[in-house]
């Protein structure tokens, strides 16, 4: 017996007993690699964007947010602080009073005036870990002289599209799918076609002429051009009127014996009974409209005040090309909501997409 | 007023203070009745269609949302994109538009030849261009991420622990908006980033092992040892060699030729896809059962301690200096091009895993079941039964990823902007600069441009449909 074997045995006679077999490895391996291809490059921006702009900007790759101890110097001002190895191995806490050359000139910090030149190779900064909150508080609280990142407008934006458009979304879309799936009536078919059709016509082929419709619509520039032109999606119609498919007729029935008005119905029965399909269809169109970029890029771009997350970050990070803290930090900022929205609600997310087999 | 704030505004009268009084003057609520109000006012135009036209009404009034909101921002441009196609102009009014017929896909076509994008003029130049690179683009990547997604869901799929943690893992990626997955591998790719310090900092290790003494030594009789344990038990099973250790070993020889480079002797240097090509044909012919399996395996086994002997240690690791390139804007070399392609299956691959996941999961078990009794081998159960009745899914997963694929945007134009120079310039791009982004807007190349496009994805579409109506024939 091995002793891979020995170790994963599982109680049981041989035939039966688990074996950790080589296909198990290659599996687990497999596994393995996979995620850490999908999540290092994720903690990778976020461990950078809490390292201070210094370490950003010098491509520190150490893992901990590690920065420069600046210190105030009697008489002289704020100065970094480097660690000098003299030849003997002893170290002293110093600052550079001059240009860094190969010879530099450096002063002790308890003793300011006495200049004294070392070689450049012997001072290594002198560090301490600490979590560099000024990459988010800057930009979010308009910060030494960050006042280009609306963070708070943004957020409101990018929220009000996301929630009205849901809710518009989940309404509409549950009508349509109640009349498809519990009403016989002339057309049904033309309109099961029609919206049929809808999925078939991708929506980058009809950027221009949508465009000319937005804007004879006088809705071109606000968040109602972003909203309302997807709100009708053929993904959740179909999606829901499946799930209503399942509701039996009897309550229709009984409801209808009771002089309950059709509306009624809609709202008093068959949304209820149907939750679980809207509340999958609620978490795709959350995630469609929070991740939305090329229409808004169309339709917001020109006015600030009209922004959506997405669309700031991408200005953000076209104006300073440099500032790549900053930038990381609104990153990790833009990424949170939905990366908590995940983890709360992935079994549902993974179940309703395996489902629907659309997006 | 706009049209929109009329519109606005007449519904707001229409169904704020006439369904009010329409419905106060139907039902009495009571206080505590104030929200059911507030419903009832919400679906007041489908009880309107109650009243007027009974129950055969309701329907088209639950319909009517959706269907205007298709109809308008669907259906209408549509149509409308024939016509801005036909007209020219800068104008943002559709009237003010002159006719001009079919001038703007003349523009395109004034090629001397189309596949040889430099003879067209600017217009037609940029549309070629865009639209062969994403022609390209789909080749390359929609087979990778089909492959990928499926081996990622038949992995899943196994009987293995945490399975929900690993499913969402792959998913998590599919949730991040274009927008930060960009920021993320500018990040990592760019030229002082991430992965340019691990690839120096492994070769400035592997240098360093390699300077070792002995090392050399070492290396080859680990590998040799390695090999032997691993050949050892491919070929011990009973009923032929085993499939998965088959797999290890022709990976083990795909590195052993890639390190030997036997094709340089005849001076046919850098033909890295031999070794792929060797292990692979020896992982197939071991899994799908030829009665030569075993002399396959050890003719490569031999194979293998002649690359051994022939490798010479030191030129293989002679690491030179490595220069960081920024992978995303270096010209001529096709690492944008590399990247676009694994960025866009790293964020969409999961869910094309899901989809296919589903498609596994409905497969019934007794088959498989039955395979065992038979004492089928895997690869040959995979091969008959699972991939045939996974079929179908992976028929929608190409369809869908091909379409997605022909419109990538976002990624693209966060990532490398299209550049270097046109190398990664993509067809929405075109249709995106042409009538948005530019200083003279011109919205009929782009529309000429969009419909263009239209024919190519139905083209493709049709043509895949047809292909697997042909399989589901037969």
């Amino acid at each position: 017996m091995s002793v891979a074997t020995f170790l994963t045995r599982t109680k049981g006679n041989k035939d039966t007993a688990e074996t950790f077999s080589i296909q198990d490895f290659l599996a687990y391996a497999y596994l393995l690699v996979g995620v850490l291809v999908i999540l290092v490059p994720v903690l990778w921006t976020f461990f950078s964007s809490i390292k201070s702009d210094t370490a950003v900007e010098s491509f520190d790759t150490r893992l901990a947010p590690m920065s420069q101890i600046s210190q105030e110097i009697t008489g002289v001002g704020p100065k970094d602080i480097w660690v000098y190895t003299a030849e003997d191995g002893s170290t002293q806490l110093v600052y550079k009073a001059g240009p860094t050359r190969k010879l530099t000139d450096v002063a002790l910090v308890d003793q300011p005036d006495e200049v004294f030149k070392v070689p450049r190779k012997s001072l290594s900064p002198h560090e301490e870990m600490r979590v560099a909150t000024e990459n988010y508080l800057d930009p979010i609280l308009k910060r030494n002289g960050q006042d280009n990142f609306q963070f708070f407008t943004y957020l409101y934006n990018s929220v009000f599209v996301t929630v009205v458009a849901t809710l518009i979304t989940l309404l509409i879309n549950a009508m349509a799918a109640f009349a498809l799936s519990k009403y016989r009536f002339k057309g049904r078919l033309t309109f099961t076609i029609l919206i049929v059709a809808t999925l078939l016509i991708p929506s980058s082929i009809i950027l221009v002429s949508l465009f000319f419709v937005v804007w004879s619509f006088g809705i071109f520039g606000s968040l109602w051009g972003v909203i309302i032109p997807a709100a009708a999606t053929p993904t959740g119609v179909f999606l829901l009127r499946q799930y209503m498919l399942t509701i039996p007729d009897e309550l229709l029935e009984a409801a209808r014996m009771d002089a309950a008005s059709e509306w009624r119905i809609f709202w008093r029965i068959i949304i209820p009974l149907s939750l679980p399909a809207l509340s999958v269809l609620a978490i795709l169109s959350v995630i469609w409209r929070w991740n939305d970029f090329l229409w808004p890029l169309i339709v917001l771009i020109s006015d600030p005040a009209t922004h959506t997350l997405q669309l700031g970050l991408t200005q953000f990070a076209g104006e300073f090309d440099t500032n790549f803290h900053y930038i990381l930090a609104m990153t990790v900022v833009t990424l949170i909501p939905i990366t908590l929205v995940f983890v709360w609600l992935q079994r549902f997310i993974t179940t309703g997409i395996a489902t629907t087999g659309l997006k | 007023m706009t049209p929109a704030g009329f519109v606005v505004a007449f519904a707001a009268l229409f169904w704020g203070l006439g369904g009010a009084i329409w419905l106060l003057k139907r039902r009495s609520y009571t206080l505590r009745q104030v929200p059911q109000f507030f419903m009832d006012l919400l679906g007041f135009p489908v009880e309107l269609a109650q009243s007027v036209w009974g129950r055969g009404g309701v329907p088209y009034a639950l319909l009517l949302p959706n269907m205007l909101i298709f109809g308008f921002f669907t259906f209408l441009p549509v149509i409308l994109n024939f016509y801005v196609s036909f007209t020219g102009g800068a104008s943002i009014s559709l009237f003010d538009r002159p006719w001009v017929g079919w001038e703007k896909y003349g523009e395109i076509f004034n090629c001397e030849s189309i596949f040889t994008p430099k003879t067209c003029t600017n217009p037609g130049y940029n549309f070629w261009t865009g639209m062969f690179n994403t022609l390209w683009f789909a080749a390359i990547q929609v087979p990778i991420l089909c492959v990928v997604a499926l081996i990622t869901a038949l992995v899943v799929n196994q009987n293995i622990k945490g399975r929900g943690f690993w499913r969402a893992m792959f998913f998590y990626p599919v949730m991040l908006s274009p927008v930060v997955i960009a920021n993320i591998w500018n990040w990592v790719l760019h030229r002082k980033g991430a992965l340019n310090a691990s690839i120096g900092e492994a070769r400035e290790a592997m240098t360093g092992l390699a300077g070792l003494s002995g090392f050399d030594m070492v290396a080859t009789v680990l590998f040799a040892v390695i090999l032997l344990i691993v050949s050892e038990r491919t070929l011990r099973g009973n009923d032929g060699p085993s499939a998965s250790w088959a797999g290890v070993f022709g990976a083990l020889l795909a590195l052993l030729v890639y390190w030997a480079q036997p094709l340089s002797l005849i001076g046919m240097g850098g033909f890295g896809w031999l070794g792929l090509a060797l292990g692979a044909g020896l992982y197939w012919v071991v899994s799908s059962g030829q009665s030569a399996a075993r002399l396959v395996v050890i003719g490569a086994g031999i194979l293998c301690v002649a690359l051994l002997l022939a490798i010479q240690f030191d030129s293989v690791f002679s690491f030179g200096r490595y220069r960081p390139i920024n992978w995303l804007v270096t010209p001529n070399t096709g690492w944008p091009f590399f990247w676009l392609v694994f960025v866009f299956c790293w964020s969409h691959m999961g869910f094309y895993m899901l989809i296919l996941l589903a498609g596994l999961q409905a497969i019934p078990r007794d088959l498989y079941e039955a395979a065992k009794m038979d004492a089928t081998k895997p690869f040959r159960a995979f091969y008959r039964i699972t991939l045939p009745l996974v079929m179908p899914t992976l028929t929608v997963v190409l369809v869908l990823s091909l379409i997605r694929s022909f419109q990538i945007f976002d990624e693209v134009y966060l990532l490398t902007g299209g550049g270097p120079g046109r190398e990664t310039f993509m067809v929405v791009q075109n249709i995106y600069e042409v009538a948005f982004s530019n200083d003279h807007p011109d919205y009929g190349q782009a529309a000429a441009g969009s419909i263009l496009m239209a024919v190519v994805i139905a083209v493709f579409t049709f043509f895949q449909l047809w292909i697997t109506r042909r399989q589901s024939d037969l």
